[in-house]
């Protein structure tokens, strides 16, 4: 069936696209036409129901309605990878924020306990927040200073 | 006990510092850091945002005091200690401990003279060098399972890739960034040590297996979630 062989094949091809590291501008320009292309596609078969069932059978596929889950299918599973993949970055970036507000709340506290010298404070914490934001993330506001 | 703010007049150990994560350890964590604070003057807890008054029980002792708003996971509280830790002036030397007194002290010592032999930039704890016995069975299969399937443990040829007890010398704490914030890390760490030159020596080490930290040790579920993190990490995720 060249339907089968299509689907994997867009799944395979889909999954290594996001998968591998490029994050760059013409990737995420790459998402958004592939975001637009869908929209229309799925505008056009609402309309000609027809011509979709047509397609649908020269892919070995019985009715067009198949056809539009198959794909519907896929576009989902690589939104839901796509946001996978989102979520971790922005995990990344709530734990550096995170660990920034706490080491500096704990450089207060730990020398009204008195086990810092009033002099042992440091601005040295976000050299760690800036070098370990994966480079994935394009366009980091984490770099600020301090 | 409360030490005093200085730790105790030991003298030795000033250039190193323990990082102990700990996450609702209010039991314990009181009595283990005591007991660190023994042999080693520069403890820093960090609370990965503890629900059960953990940190009050830190505060009680002579422990710097690091609090994550928010729970984060294990591996970024090591982080956070790390870099607590590394901003101190003189720190040298970087032992994760954890908070749920399986460690003990005396091994972090010789891990640590290891160290300070300059023949090794990084010390890992094995608890299988000794003697396997102590080890629960289950926890010996899922742990033994966890070096075989993973290349990098064996390239380094180690015996124990999830042992919490470990000695960073500087230059590898300032390269290593963890950035797995839950149990994946322990892999995370070994395979920033696979691909570095470091020179990294195994010592054996006791697990101390109360029904306490057995009780929280990692099960075999969290070893699937923990296959499925570093897999995607592996492809750029």
């Amino acid at each position: 069936m060249v339907i089968q062989f299509i689907l994997l094949a867009a799944v395979g091809l889909g999954f290594l696209l996001f998968v591998r590291r490029w994050h760059g501008v013409r990737m995420q320009a790459g998402k958004r036409i592939g975001l637009v292309a869908f929209t229309v596609l799925n505008i056009y078969a609402v309309l000609r129901p027809n011509d979709v069932t047509w397609v649908a059978n020269r892919l070995g596929v019985g009715r067009g309605a198949d056809l539009v889950l198959y794909v519907l299918v896929i576009a989902f599973m690589l939104g839901m990878l796509n946001f996978y993949l989102r979520f971790k970055t922005m995990d990344r970036r709530l734990t550096e924020l995170a660990r920034t507000i706490a080491i500096r709340e704990a450089e207060i506290v730990n020398r009204e306990r008195g086990l810092l010298a009033p002099h042992d404070v440091t601005v040295s914490v976000p050299d760690d927040a800036v070098l370990s934001v994966p480079e994935a993330a394009v366009g980091d506001p984490v770099t600020g200073e301090v | 006990m409360p030490d005093s703010p200085a730790g105790p007049a030991t003298g030795t150990n000033r250039d190193a510092w323990v990082v102990m994560p700990v996450y609702n350890e209010k039991t314990v964590v009181a009595a283990v850091v005591s007991e660190v604070l023994r042999s080693f003057p520069n403890v820093v807890c960090v609370d990965d945002g503890s629900v059960d008054g953990s940190a009050e029980q830190v505060a009680r002792t002579g422990a710097h005091l690091v609090r994550h708003p928010i729970n984060l996971g294990q591996g970024a509280a090591l982080q956070t200690g790390l870099a607590y830790a590394k901003a101190r002036p003189g720190a040298r030397y970087f032992v994760t401990f954890d908070a749920d007194g399986q460690h003990r002290v005396d091994d972090a010592q010789a891990m640590l003279a290891l160290a300070r032999t300059g023949t090794a930039d990084v010390v890992l704890g094995s608890r299988f060098l000794r003697d396997d016995a102590e080890v629960p069975w289950p926890k010996r299969v899922v742990l033994k399972t966890a070096v075989a399937l993973s290349p990098k443990a064996r390239r380094l040829h180690l015996s124990d890739a999830h042992n919490g007890l470990r000695v960073f010398t500087r230059p590898v704490a300032d390269q290593l960034r963890i950035t797995m914030s839950d149990m994946a890390h322990a892999s995370e760490i070994v395979g920033y040590l696979a691909r570095s030159q470091w020179r990294v020596r195994e010592v054996p080490v006791t697990i101390n297996y109360t029904d306490y930290s057995k009780a929280k040790g990692q099960s075999l579920v969290n070893g699937v979630n923990i296959l499925f993190d570093l897999s995607m990490k592996q492809r750029g995720g």
